[in-house]
């Protein structure tokens, strides 16, 4: 698809001034939806969800509303709503611009799914880094309040919802979801054993959805213009509109809105103005740093969850990061082995000891100290860590680094043979 | 309670719902190997050694995590968890120390054991091993972060067992560590048992190190008694050096579970301490000269019938002891009531502030055979004394004999001062004990008897439960078992007619005639005890 041909949905609004404010917000429909969300019953709102072929966009593409489906009805407990705003994932900074420049959105999104799954209170967990957009949130919470959208009996539908913005303390971690609520709790940011879900037992025990910025941001819009609308965004199984941030060696990084599935190359090339200085594309990490990288001759593919799966690498979070030919690959591998052995939180085996092992590895290979049975040591590592772990941030780290291992073999042989690295000097040095 | 069915390496095995694949494997002699897992703590699932194959899923899961379900075909013998298990044990192993022989968990470390049936000779890594200094934690543990695997035992058991948050996990991936929290240190008494259940060296006992290797020692079953729980413990016994070297927690989920609290734990150290009384000794004239066994046993004997048949019974007063033995204490009653036919018999009460955690509780009462010592009849006949009149009646001149089965300071028995006059004032004090007190330092006679490590025999617990300690080390000098020095002076007294030879003899006689030990018998009772029968443990019998 054309760049012209599509109409923008989640990032209509974010180039006006005061984008953020809720008279902006109100201006271009803004809380239509949470109205005519109050008047249907929960059950419709999550069947909507269900009807769109929402899939999350924090990585793991799972379906939005049977997620919420998953919630008991009558626990005789508190539920809770939590939004993942911890992007903190090298590669990944979509969510930031919602929470920057349309809170409102992110906040109709969430006030809508805490009344599908019966929650009278949210939690929108920001990124520690991210304290600008926390104190934006926080404005946009209080205009909404006194707006009557946030708090008790909101727009005189009996429903009541609090939303408090809780930020992190900087660990990537929380970003998972049983992290994330562990954090919440005032505990240590440490994925809990699953089952259970937290669909069942999440926060302070009680049933709690964990929804990615930009999942419930698309929300209010399938509310109010349809699902079949939604549903024919996009491909079959992937629907809807699509942030794509996008970055590395292209002439005009940013974040770009295009429907789901759209090829990776017109992304690049199109949105993003290609390679600069007429280079050609190396490699791309499609969707975030724990995505094994595609070589530049791989990126003519749809961008959805079930190509990127086809591909051999993952959709993650749709953030394609671009490398050209004068990046190194072993170079690439270890700052992503690096950033996996700092951000895992230690408390299983193979993540916690597996990718520091990963990342000295690494670092020998590219500082020329490597020897040919050090591949195969660190292929050997990446296959020990994967699916031995707790949660997914070990295979999050195995991933890439066998991707970048296999994919760019050659390149890494070179290293062992040339006892140093042949990019010295090169973009990522 | 619902069952489930399930089949583990295709032993087909019956267990509780709920319960995890670690201890449905137990059930069907299946070994599911952990680290992190202890059945008396919370599950954390950290270590990933226990990974099991589960038919139908698609990944392996955790056994400790995982419960077993009815159906269920669980396989721990394929080559994806024999791979994945090796893989866990070689990541455990990239920074821990070569040190074993110079750790005192080596020899029943857990990952020197698994090493052994699952780890590799050689080493994939070649970097540099990540260090840190050994530090003191409190709690009498030395912390050797090197050989930590982070299974967070100790956290959970100071956590969940104790209540108490004085150990934690610090920083985060490989640089996460255990460490105290602000400077404090640990504090509570249950942090012993860390090193008990510390699967490395890691938390190591200040007590134990460098005393022994666990390989040279026996680990002799007995029970703590410093309190009247009843603690099981292991004395472990280095028998070359006839030296209890530590104690350790001794399973048995009626009593203490898996814990005992540090004073026991220390209790090894009384065992041996350096003023044991090991000889008999006579104090005439105020000089005390050690004599033999077969000089005091009758003169002893005939010094009290003196005392009986010049002022009556009611002029000797016997101060017995809720720490001697079931068997003791009725060869006390058997000795000094039936035979002397005094009525002056009675123990003192000990007590100490109870410490309640929230999963252990250290008991009030640090008599541990209080329940034995009433149930066999050892107390005032009527008529009869307690302890702090028996003092009273000794420092006003109405008892001129006293007798002591256990010393103490004199606080002990009613007020201090007025013991101190009946000590002063009394012609006659014999003291059986162990280690020397105000008591023995007045004593005209003094017997050298045992600690409870010396010595078999049954103590009954609080609970009412009867268990039985085992003799761990020979004892000191010519120092003897409570029970022989009660059967020698009874015989020669005229009291007792049979002299049995051990207390498992004493202890089937003492059940055939005390309606509370009705049905036990010293050899059933094993290694976990028995409730007292069907009398309340608590009725005085006699």
């Amino acid at each position: 698809m054309a760049i012209a041909t599509f109409e923008p949905v989640l990032t209509k609004t974010v180039q006006l001034p005061d984008s953020h404010t809720l008279g902006v917000y109100k201006k271009h429909g803004g809380y239509e939806a949470l109205e005519m969300a109050l008047r249907k019953s929960p059950d419709e709102i999550i069947d909507v969800v269900k009807r769109s072929g929402l899939r999350g966009r924090g990585g793991a593409g799972f379906p939005t509303g049977t997620k919420w489906g998953f919630v008991p009805k009558n626990p005789g407990k508190p539920k809770y709503m939590c939004v993942n705003a911890d992007e903190s994932e090298p590669g990944a900074f979509k969510d930031r611009l919602i929470c920057a420049k349309d809170p409102h959105q992110l906040l109709e999104g969430t006030l809508i799914g805490s009344y599908a799954i019966g929650a009278n209170r949210a939690y929108i967990y920001i990124r520690g880094e991210f304290a600008a957009e926390a104190a934006i949130m926080e404005r946009a919470i209080e205009e909404a309040r006194n707006a009557g959208y946030v708090g008790k009996n909101i727009l005189n539908s009996g429903f009541d919802c609090e939303v408090t913005v809780y930020l992190g303390a900087g660990a990537y971690i929380c970003g998972e979801e049983t992290g994330l609520i562990q954090s919440i709790e005032g505990k240590r940011g440490e994925p809990r054993l699953k089952p259970p879900f937290p669909a069942v037992v999440g926060l302070f025990g009680c049933p709690t959805v964990v929804n990615n910025v930009e999942t419930l941001a698309c929300v209010p819009h399938i509310v109010k213009r349809g699902w079949e609308w939604f549903a024919a965004i996009g491909t079959e199984r992937n629907t809807g509109p699509k942030l794509y941030g996008l970055s590395g060696h292209v002439a005009k990084p940013g974040v770009y809105e295009a429907p789901m599935g759209v090829s990776l190359r017109t992304l690049i090339d199109e949105y993003g103005g290609g390679v600069p200085n007429g280079r050609a594309v190396k490699a791309v990490i499609p969707g975030g740093a724990s995505c094994p990288v595609l070589r530049g001759d791989e990126i003519d593919l749809p961008m959805d969850f079930d190509s990127l799966t086809r591909a051999g690498s993952l959709f993650g979070t749709g953030t394609p990061v671009v490398m050209d030919d004068t990046a190194c690959m072993v170079r690439a591998a270890w700052i992503t082995a690096r950033f996996f052995a700092h951000e895992s939180c230690g408390q299983c085996t193979p993540c916690r000891e597996g990718c520091g092992w990963l990342q000295r590895i690494l670092w020998k290979i590219e500082t020329g100290k490597g020897v040919e049975r050090d591949l195969d040591i660190l292929l050997s590592v990446t296959d020990n860590i994967e699916g031995n772990t707790i949660c997914a941030l070990g295979d999050a780290a195995a991933w890439p680094a066998r991707g970048f291992a296999k994919k760019f073999k050659d390149e890494f042989l070179r290293h062992i043979r040339e006892k140093r690295c042949p990019f010295e000097g090169g973009s990522l040095h | 309670m619902a069952t489930v069915k399930l089949k583990i390496d295709g032993r087909e095995v019956e267990v509780e719902k709920g319960t995890n694949l670690i201890e449905a494997g137990k059930k069907a002699g299946v070994f599911v190997p952990h680290f992190c897992y202890h059945p008396g703590l919370p599950v954390v699932g950290v270590c990933r050694i226990c990974l099991c194959a589960v038919e139908g899923r698609p990944k392996l899961v955790a056994g400790c995590a995982t419960p077993a379900e009815e159906g269920m075909s669980v396989v721990t013998r394929s080559a994806a968890v024999r791979e994945a298990r090796a893989a866990v044990m070689e990541f455990l192993l990239i920074h821990h120390p070569l040190d074993c022989p110079m750790c005192d968990k080596g020899g029943e470390c857990t990952l020197q054991d698994y090493t052994i049936a699952m780890g590799s000779a050689g080493t994939r890594f070649s970097f540099e091993k990540n260090t840190w200094p050994e530090e003191d934690v409190g709690g009498k543990l030395i912390l050797n972060k090197n050989r930590c695997i982070l299974c967070l035992r100790c956290v959970n058991l100071c956590k969940d067992v104790a209540g108490q948050d004085e150990i934690a996990v610090l920083s985060r991936a490989e640089e996460t560590y255990i460490g105290t929290v602000g400077g404090r240190m640990i504090e509570n008494e249950l942090a012993g048992n860390i090193a008990d259940i510390c699967p490395v060296g890691a938390l190591t006992s200040k007590d134990f190190r460098f005393r022994a290797r666990p390989w040279e020692l026996q680990n002799v079953k007995s029970v703590c008694t410093l309190c009247s729980k009843g603690c099981n413990t292991n004395l472990g016994t280095h028998p070359r050096r006839n030296e209890v070297v530590r104690v350790t927690a001794r399973e048995n989920m009626d009593v203490n579970q898996w814990w005992i609290c540090d004073r026991g734990r220390g209790q090894f150290t009384q065992f041996h301490a350096a003023d044991r009384l090991t000889a008999v000794t006579r104090r005439q004239n105020g000089a005390a000269q050690a004599t033999a066994w077969t000089e005091a046993i009758p003169a002893i004997a005939s010094a009290l019938q003196g005392v009986v048949s010049r002022h009556g019974a009611d002029a000797v007063g016997v101060i017995a002891s809720a720490e001697l033995t079931n068997e003791e204490c009725w060869l006390t009653r058997r000795v000094f009531r039936d035979g002397l036919g005094l009525a002056n018999v009675d123990y003192p009460a000990r007590t100490q502030p109870p410490v309640v955690y929230p999963k252990f509780t250290i008991e009030g009462d640090r008599n541990p055979n209080v329940k034995g010592a009433r149930a066999t009849g050892v107390a005032p006949g009527t008529g009869g004394r307690s302890v702090a009149d028996i003092m009273r009646a000794a420092a006003d001149g109405t008892i001129r004999a006293l007798v002591f089965l256990r010393g103490g300071p004199l606080d002990q028995f009613g007020d201090a001062a007025i013991a101190a006059r009946a000590l002063d004032r009394a012609e006659l004090i014999i003291v059986v004990d162990a280690t020397p007190s105000p008591v023995s330092a007045k004593a005209h006679w003094t017997l050298p008897g045992v600690s409870s490590a010396e010595k078999d025999g049954t103590l009954t617990n609080s609970a009412g439960r009867v268990q039985r300690i085992t003799k761990a080390f020979r004892r000191y000098g010519d120092a003897r078992e409570e029970w022989r020095i009660l059967q020698d002076l009874g015989r020669a007294l005229g009291a007792l007619s049979e002299t049995d030879p051990d207390p498992e003899r004493i202890f089937d006689r003492l059940a055939r005639a005390v309606p509370a030990f009705a049905g036990l018998s010293y050899a059933a009772l094993g290694d976990q005890g028995a409730p007292l029968a069907a009398a309340p443990a608590n009725v005085v019998v006699g």
